[in-house]
């Protein structure tokens, strides 16, 4: 159970406070309703871009770090293709330190020429490490764009292409602070052993003065509905053959959230799990294979994917994939089955919400969804999902002609 | 209002540590718990003295491990999965070069279930064929895929020339050593190792006193036998050892370090202060160098690896190819400034706030608590070690660090390499 409280400051500012009286920390989050999605389609990687420059110093803070280690905290940031999240944990008793630098990164940033400069290499360096470097590290780049035609989700976080970091300019930083980092368009999230009056008295103190800046109206391109089958194949010097095989599913607040998850939880979430046994265990077609949702806040994908044994063929390895899914599609599960999958949720989610700064996230993201009252029945839902419930869900969604397929084939 | 001055702030008072209740259990078995757990969760980690380095054929100690589940004549490995699974239980595989063993995660409502199940499969393993198979393709491949990685190529290369081949920390395995496990291999590790082994039990949870006597019946079973090792005396190769070239690769990673003291050595505490300024945390000089200054990477650090017989002190980064050398170069240009310069004030103080704030989110609920007191165990330090250690933070001074940087960061010391 997740105790808050919410208000607001008149400037347009949600906040959220949290409790926890058992921890000496605090955790003071602020998530900014920007991602990856409004880009620019000829200068992708902006978002996350951006975020790296948060910490090159604000208006009167020539270093946003220093001071925070000063008072013992520590902080970190994330960008994703919905939203950017900061995070700063302190000593309880510094909380203020965070409000001072968070508060005057909202106000207005320094715009230093140095920052951009070393934060494009920096970013560079993150692209080659995490995409290029890597064996598959460049799926996601090209699968993306097979699988969206039209929303922005067809780029990924990190950006389409090096050269649109190369060409980023001061203007282009100045433009999309004003235009997402607004008070309007951020929800701060203040968890820890603190107290309420504490915390309405410090965000007025620093966030009050920020001025409301326009809003920003989100209005970018709906993906519409996949009704043929796709297919990209990219050869690679990899050690083994892979399939991603991706089905368009509902976004994260539609009803299909939770069916999806249970569902690819039984299809390949464990060793216990459908493909896992029997393509792993019993066929050993495969040496890897996993099923998860994106989860995106919208057009949402279910995944599938995994690493072919040598001797197999990418039509054998979906032949029997497909099995699995017709037998979904087609005959209703054993109630223990389900039991099971709800099960390992009951467990990990108490041990997720152990983390205070789990805790402090996870109310940040409930309110960008607008459900933050819903955040305490996230059990309810799984457990009132039924076994109808999963098979309507896979005859929905996985359609031969509604499926994404890329393979990674091994460069000879 | 002012919002160019920081706001006020103070030191984190001295922690609040807890210690784990001790338990003995059956043959001289000890169980550590904790059970001031607010919620329903209960962890449960047991371990062997069974690491890789205890195994005389590669690849064994994994092996073993990783299929201790794996079945026997009435129920299958996927049969195990699926009850532990269909209680809420969560099974995690651990293995290092010393330690080896499983964490359980479940409920208290079904944690004496999965044990249940855990233990009856772990008493009865056959290691079945067909589940063997199944672990050496999917084993091999995940290799195979670690092995195209630029940091591994060069930490495998790294820690040869730090320990040499003929210290049990110095090896790695090849492709070769996954086609020679054989079953039998495993059959004879899993009985000196495990079953004539000594167990240690570190339990975090608000568990009844069935679930105690649970624990004690089965480590009733156990028949505790000494394990030999050889462990091989350590013996560095310094200076620029090799620059393994990697076709395609866009980064290079960069490994620059030595064989360093362990934890109960005097300057251990002092010199994680010094190891914190060069390259322990964000705001470190290595980062704020090699990232915040030149953009020549997505990260840099530096950190002690602390082992049962040896550590080293390890400096790792992955860089352009294009500016691996000048990244060498700014390396050594910092450990010089650390030597040649007194650490100001300032800075001083900025670490030691910040290990102090980190102490606290290190010790942040009781799993936390529990992690605190097994690197207390297994590296055999006194009870007084996190009392002890945020003391030497305070008392530490600038002339200190610049006589550990001289003492234990001289150039010729140093091993290098790079791949990439």
């Amino acid at each position: 159970m997740i105790n808050y409280e919410e208000f607001k400051l008149e400037n347009g500012l949600k906040v959220i406070f949290h409790q926890d009286k058992t921890t000496p920390l605090a955790v003071v989050n602020v998530l900014y309703d920007v991602g990856a999605r409004d880009e620019d389609e000829q200068r992708t990687g902006f978002a996350h871009l951006f975020e790296h420059l948060m910490f090159g110093g604000s208006k009167n803070i020539p270093n946003f770090d220093t001071p925070l280690q000063m008072a013992g905290g520590e902080c970190n940031a994330f960008t994703s293709n919905d939203i950017t999240n900061y995070y700063d944990t302190v000593p309880a008793q510094n909380i203020e330190t965070a409000f001072w630098l968070e508060s005057d990164r909202m106000l207005e940033l320094a715009f230093t020429p140095k920052s951009l400069e070393v934060q494009r290499g920096v970013v560079i360096e993150e692209f080659k490490q995490r995409y290029l470097n890597q064996p598959y590290g460049d799926v996601w780049l090209n699968f993306r764009p097979l699988i969206y035609k039209n929303h922005p989700y067809k780029w990924a976080t990190i950006g389409k292409e090096i050269e649109h970091i190369e060409k980023a300019t001061m203007e282009d930083v100045k433009g999309f602070f004003f235009k997402h980092y607004s008070p309007q368009n951020a929800i701060l999230v203040v968890g820890g052993n603190v107290e309420l009056n504490d915390v309405k008295t410090l965000t007025e103190k620093w966030f009050g003065p920020i001025p409301a800046r326009e809003k920003y109206v989100r209005n970018i391109p709906s993906e519409p509905e996949q009704s043929e089958a796709r297919e990209l194949i990219i050869e690679r010097d990899v050690p083994s053959d892979a399939l991603y095989m991706a089905f368009r599913m509902g976004d994260r607040t539609s009803d299909e959230h939770y069916i999806g998850d249970l569902c690819s939880d039984i299809i390949a979430g464990s060793k216990s799990s459908r493909l896992y046994n029997r393509l792993i265990v019993e066929e050993k077609k495969f040496t890897s294979i996993s099923a998860y949702i994106t989860g995106s806040l919208e057009a949402g994908l279910f995944v599938i994917s995994g690493h072919l044994n040598k001797e197999t063929t990418f039509e054998e390895a979906e032949a029997f994939i497909w099995e699995e899914l017709d037998q979904i599609k087609s005959e209703m599960m054993d109630p223990n089955e389900l039991t099971k999958v709800k099960n390992k949720h009951k467990t990990s989610k108490v041990f997720s919400e152990q983390n205070l700064l789990n805790r402090v996230m996870n109310i940040a993201f409930f309110e960008n969804m607008g459900l933050l009252h819903d955040i305490n029945n996230v059990l309810t839902h799984y457990d009132e999902i039924t076994a109808e419930d999963i098979r309507d869900f896979s005859q929905r969604i996985f359609a031969p002609n509604k499926q994404s397929v890329l393979k990674v084939k091994i460069k000879k | 209002m002012n919002r160019v001055a920081a706001p006020e702030y103070t030191q984190p008072e001295s922690l609040a540590i807890q210690f784990p209740e001790e338990v003995k259990l059956a043959n001289g078995i000890t169980l550590y718990w904790l059970k001031d757990v607010k919620d329903d969760s209960v962890k449960l980690d047991i371990e062997w003295c069974s690491g890789s380095k205890y195994q005389s054929k590669k690849l064994v100690a994994n092996f073993t491990n990783k299929l201790i589940l794996s079945g026997n004549e009435n129920q299958s490995g996927p049969e195990i999965a699926e009850r532990i699974d269909f209680y809420g239980g969560y099974l995690q595989h651990e293995l290092d070069r010393d330690h080896a063993g499983f964490v359980i995660y479940g409920l208290r409502e079904n944690i004496g279930n999965v044990f249940e199940i855990f233990t009856e499969a772990f008493g009865s393993v056959t290691f079945p064929e067909n589940q063997f198979e199944k672990e050496r393709s999917v084993a091999t491949m995940s290799f195979k895929i670690e092995s195209k990685k630029v940091k591994n190529i060069c930490q495998r290369r790294f820690i040869k020339a730090i320990f040499g081949e003929a210290s049990v920390y110095g090896s790695s395995a090849t492709e070769t050593d996954f086609e020679n496990v054989q079953i039998n291999d495993l059959k004879a590790y899993y009985q000196s190792a495990y079953q004539e082994g000594k167990p240690v039990l570190f339990l975090v949870g608000n568990v009844d006193e069935a679930f105690i006597q649970q624990l004690k019946i089965w480590t009733e079973t156990f028949n505790p036998q000494p394990l030999a090792y050889a462990s091989g005396e350590p013996l560095q190769e310094k200076g620029r050892i090799a620059n393994i070239v990697v076709s395609d690769a866009v980064q290079s990673a960069v490994r620059v370090g030595r064989l360093m003291f362990r934890k109960t050595h005097p300057d251990y505490f002092k010199f994680q202060v010094l190891n914190t300024i060069l390259g322990g945390y964000f705001g470190s000089r290595l980062m704020a160098n090699i990232r915040e200054d030149k953009g020549y990477t997505y990260g840099i650090g530096s950190d002690i690896s602390v082992m049962e017989d040896a550590a080293y002190f390890v400096i790792s980064t992955e860089v352009g190819i294009e500016v691996r050398e000048q990244t060498i170069q700014e390396i050594f240009k910092e450990i010089e400034r650390l030597q040649t310069e007194l650490v100001s004030d300032e800075e001083l103080l900025k670490v030691k706030n910040y290990l102090l704030g980190e102490f606290l989110r290190h010790a942040n609920g009781p799993i936390a608590m529990m992690e605190n007191f097994k690197n207390i165990h297994f590296n055999k330090l006194p009870h007084t070690y996190y009392t002890d250690f945020i003391h030497a933070i305070h008392e530490t001074t600038a002339a200190e660090l610049q006589d550990l940087a001289v003492k234990y960061l001289q150039k010729d010391d140093l091993s290098v390499v790079t791949a990439g």
